[in-house]
């Protein structure tokens, strides 16, 4: 069998699309995992938040591009008052981190299905097809991997290039000194935890034209989200981008040759297995060679 | 002949009796009761009741996994959800794939248990062999539960079965046969299951509690406070992690193979976060240490989630997740144990017939009234058929970080027997070459050998358990543990029996005349005596040399002095050396000095020897640094 060049095309643009729904969907839960040091269990609810603001943004007959604007906004503002209320009280105390936002993923899922009813909506995927050779390609999934790209670099030059980024990643580092410096933790904790939240929203949005729009949909993705920022490690940027492509690639090549299940089972494993030799994840790898 | 053997046996009741209470543990009585209490119970209650208490004694088997995993071992697992899913589907696979065969469905129960210990294990090793951090167990077990759920529901088409048995999707597998015992293929009643579940429970239950009764137990409780100095005790924290991670596995295994046949079916909802989010509830309401918290935690909420409208109403996650925030900000003891606390604070009755019926003479002297005087000391703890001291040498060792050299060629030989002094300005290499003997860190190059045996790339449980024994500069100990199991687990480290353990863990208290503190937490006792206990762990672990980072930082001059004493009985019997700062100190001592600058050795000698020597002066004072003598 040889393979086409429309075929091998193909293949490689479901292979960028893939490693870019894989980074849209982790980068805000790596923001606060690598800046804060905060698992947020309740990310997949943030998704979800940000695709069900965008379908009512959609559906209040605004452009779909700033609805999802809008909505990841929204889940920033969200963010901020989570951390203000809850998170502010717990730093430090992972387990509790943990089980108190899983406590706030529970009542989220059910305040939204309260709202909107546990059915399933949809935003009809925008933008045609084009066709490469025999196959016909959503312009969508291109629209993903530009937005996948756009957002890791948003991300990277946010906390290197902005004070607020320098400021952040002081008080990450040594709390006490950045206080005694000027900086304001306790505000740049909550613009952290409202900059990875956004982020979030920006995922759900993006996800929204592509998949059912209900709120149960987080547990379809944190899963995947937390393998990523797992085998990633603490480097924000570099993590994330790192561990999608290898845990993207690999997702998408068995589901291509096989099935989508195996295709899954196939990303679980392999991140196990890369967690057995590099325990602190690709950037922790880097980060001890250097 | 009758005759005589009745009074034979009237004669020697009271000794079976004595010897049945020595060697059959509390917990066989405990369980068989607990048993026929489950047994009056299934024959009295009607079926759905006994339907509904069923599940709850299931979920308390969960819940009791969790405790045992988290509550006791200290990992934090999201897993046990993963492994009671685990545990459902393969009891739901192979009940509908044997029973037509076999006839019964507890070779699917077992083969359940056995599938989720080994599925445990597989994802353990990867986790604890890795070394992966205790933040990372907890994403990695619940990133594993929740690829599960996708992965499960996404199993819809019917090519995906395994033998009859059709994965399902969404919908799961149906007709799951319930449980039915081997013989005559008899279904098992709503009321015969509440017994076996109670008494599979009990068994567990009072199963679990004897094997934390065992050193087992003691060392998992070591794990769980203080995992380096466990390692550092010669226990292969690794190993004991992966033990008890898979014990957590297959109990939550067996829970969900109950729990398939209990509902003849099983669908993807085992892996949901919702699911998964009860059992930390459960756990956190009964108190996260209790056994049997586990099964009144899963009371309550499920009581109070029942009383809300079902399993179904609409407000319960609303209330599940609020209770779950509630708990975590406001009392994160759990429930029940701060309730109890609260009693016993506004009833002061009930506080006064705890400490009675508390651990007995929790002030009084654990020893007995045996008085231990030097020579027994001499005999269990210092001398004794100790082990030989030994020599332990470093052969041109280089370790870098990053771009720093911090070791560039260091060697030196410390023979058998008598004490050695490491000193050095700050950044000199002797912090580092320490950990390089302890084995926390491997060195760039070079090789370490213990006598004539090589240990560069031993890992420091290792070390230990060929007869280093290791006291770190941070006072290293377990806080909530008592004196006494502190040093019972250094000895236990080193000789792995109980009855020797016991004797120099006593031995090491009265040697540091700690023997009135044995059952003080020892994070309760002062600075200077937390410091001589861990220097009586050192010497409880009957080590050939002994690495002592800074052993009276913080110390007063008596305590310092007292010190000086401990460091020279070690020495009778151990190579004994002390990186250390004080000059005073290291001058009572009077022993040997090596000094360490630029990550070498520069010149060794008495420390009179040393103080005249200007160059050593230099460097201290920082009067230019171009002596570098070789």
């Amino acid at each position: 069998m040889t393979v086409q060049p429309d075929q091998l095309a193909n293949l490689t643009l479901s292979l960028l699309s893939s490693i870019a729904l894989l980074a849209v969907i982790s980068l805000g839960l790596a923001v606060l995992f690598g800046m804060m040091g905060v698992i947020n269990l309740a990310h997949g609810e943030f998704l979800m938040l940000g695709a069900f603001f965008t379908l009512t943004g959609v559906r209040h007959g605004l452009n779909l591009w700033v609805a999802m604007v809008l909505a990841a906004l929204a889940v920033g503002a969200i963010g901020v008052v989570v951390e203000r209320l809850l998170i502010q009280h717990l730093y430090g105390r992972m387990p509790a981190t943990m089980l108190a936002t899983w406590g706030l993923s529970l009542i989220l899922v059910q305040v939204v299905v309260l709202i909107y009813g546990p059915a399933s909506n949809g935003i009809p995927t925008p933008l045609g097809s084009i066709r490469i050779g025999d196959y016909s390609v959503s312009e969508y999934s291109l629209v993903l991997v530009g937005a996948a790209v756009l957002l890791l670099g948003l991300t990277y030059l946010v906390l290197t290039r902005t004070r607020y980024g320098t400021m952040a990643r002081a008080a990450v580092m040594l709390p006490d000194m950045a206080a005694a410096v000027g900086v304001d933790v306790r505000r740049t904790n909550m613009l952290t935890f409202g900059f990875g939240s956004a982020l979030a929203g920006a995922g759900g949005a993006l996800l929204a034209p592509i998949t059912a729009v209900v709120p149960s949909m987080g547990q379809t993705y944190v899963g995947r989200a937390f393998m990523t920022v797992v085998v990633g490690g603490p480097g924000v940027v570099a993590g994330t981008a790192s561990a999608a492509g290898l845990l993207g690639g690999v997702n998408s090549l068995v589901s291509n040759l096989t099935t989508s299940v195996l295709g899954t089972a196939a990303l679980l494993v392999v991140a196990i297995v890369i967690l057995r030799f590099l325990p602190t994840g690709i950037s922790g790898y880097w980060e001890r060679k250097r | 002949m009758m005759s005589t053997n009745n009074r034979t046996l009237s004669g020697s009741v009271a000794p079976i009796w004595h010897r049945l209470r020595k060697h059959v543990p509390v917990e066989i009585p405990g369980a068989v009761a607990v048993t026929l209490a489950g047994a009056v119970l299934a024959t009295t209650v009607a079926p759905f009741r006994a339907l509904d208490w069923s599940l709850w004694v299931i979920f308390g088997l969960l819940a009791l996994s969790f405790t045992f995993v988290w509550g006791r071992a200290g990992i934090f697992s999201f897993g046990q959800t993963a492994f009671f899913g685990i545990g459902a589907y393969a009891y739901g696979v192979l009940g509908i794939d044997l029973f037509p065969q076999t006839g019964e469905t507890t070779t699917a129960l077992v083969a359940a248990v056995v599938i989720a210990a080994v599925v445990a294990a597989t994802l353990g090793y990867f986790i604890f062999y890795g070394n992966v951090g205790d933040v990372y167990v907890s994403i990695i077990t619940l990133a594993f539960t929740l690829v599960l759920l996708t992965f499960m529901s996404s199993t819809a088409d019917p090519s995906y079965h395994i033998g009859q048995a059709l994965l399902g999707g969404y919908n799961g597998i149906v007709g799951v046969p319930p449980l039915m015992l081997p013989g005559g293929g008899q279904m098992v009643s709503p009321n015969g299951l509440l017994f076996t579940c109670v008494a599979v429970a009990a068994f567990i239950g009072f199963g679990i509690h004897l094997l934390l009764r065992r050193p087992f137990g003691r060392i998992l409780a070591g794990l769980r406070e203080n995992e380096l100095r466990t390692e550092l005790l010669g226990y292969d924290v690794r190993r004991y992690k992966l033990v008890a991670f898979t014990i957590g596995g297959a109990i939550a295994g067996l829970a969900g193979g109950l729990f398939a046949a209990w509902g003849t079916s099983v669908n993807p909802n085992v892996f949901s976060l919702p699911q998964a989010a009860l059992v930390p509830i459960w756990v956190l309401v009964g108190g996260r240490r209790s056994l049997l918290g586990a099964f009144v935690g899963v009371a309550i909420v499920q009581g109070v989630s029942d009383a809300l409208g079902g399993g179904g109403g609409s407000a319960t996650p609303i209330v599940l997740g609020t209770l779950l925030i509630a708990v975590v900000v406001l009392l994160p003891e759990g429930v029940l144990p701060t309730l109890s606390a609260l009693a016993r604070r506004f009833v002061p009755a009930l506080g006064r017939a705890s400490v009675a019926a508390g651990p007995a003479g929790r002030t009084g002297s654990p020893l007995g009234d045996s008085v231990i005087d030097d020579s027994v000391i001499d005999d269990t703890v210092i001398g004794g058929e100790s082990r030989k001291a030994t020599s332990i040498t470093a052969v041109d060792v280089h370790k870098r970080f990053g771009g720093v050299a911090a070791l560039a060629g260091a060697s030196l030989e410390v023979a058998p027997n008598g004490v050695h002094c490491l000193i050095g300005p700050n950044g000199a290499g002797k912090s580092t070459f320490f950990n390089m003997l302890a084995g926390r860190y491997r060195p760039t190059s070079g090789t370490v050998l213990l006598g004539d045996e090589q240990i560069t790339l031993r890992r420091p449980d290792e070390r230990a358990r060929r007869g280093i024994g290791i006291k770190l500069q941070v006072p290293s100990l377990y806080g909530e543990l008592t004196a006494f199991e502190n040093v019972w687990l250094a000895a236990y480290g080193a000789k792995r029996d109980i009855g020797e353990a016991d004797v120099r863990a006593r031995g090491a208290l009265a040697w540091l005349h700690l023997s009135e503190k044995a059952r003080q937490p020892a994070g309760e006792l002062s600075h200077g005596e937390r410091q001589w206990l861990e220097i009586g762990m050192v010497m409880a672990s009957d080590p050939k040399v002994v690495l002592l980072d800074e052993p009276t930082a913080g110390m007063t001059r008596e305590e310092t002095m007292r010190v000086v004493e401990l460091i020279h009985d070690l020495a009778r019997t151990a190579t004994v050396i002390v990186v250390e700062h004080d000059m005073e100190f290291v001058r009572q001592l009077g022993a040997p000095v090596t000094m360490f600058h630029e990550g070498r050795i520069f010149t060794s000698g008495s420390i009179e020897q040393l103080r005249a020597d200007e160059r050593v002066l230099d460097i201290y004072l920082g009067r230019g640094t171009s002596h570098a003598a070789h």
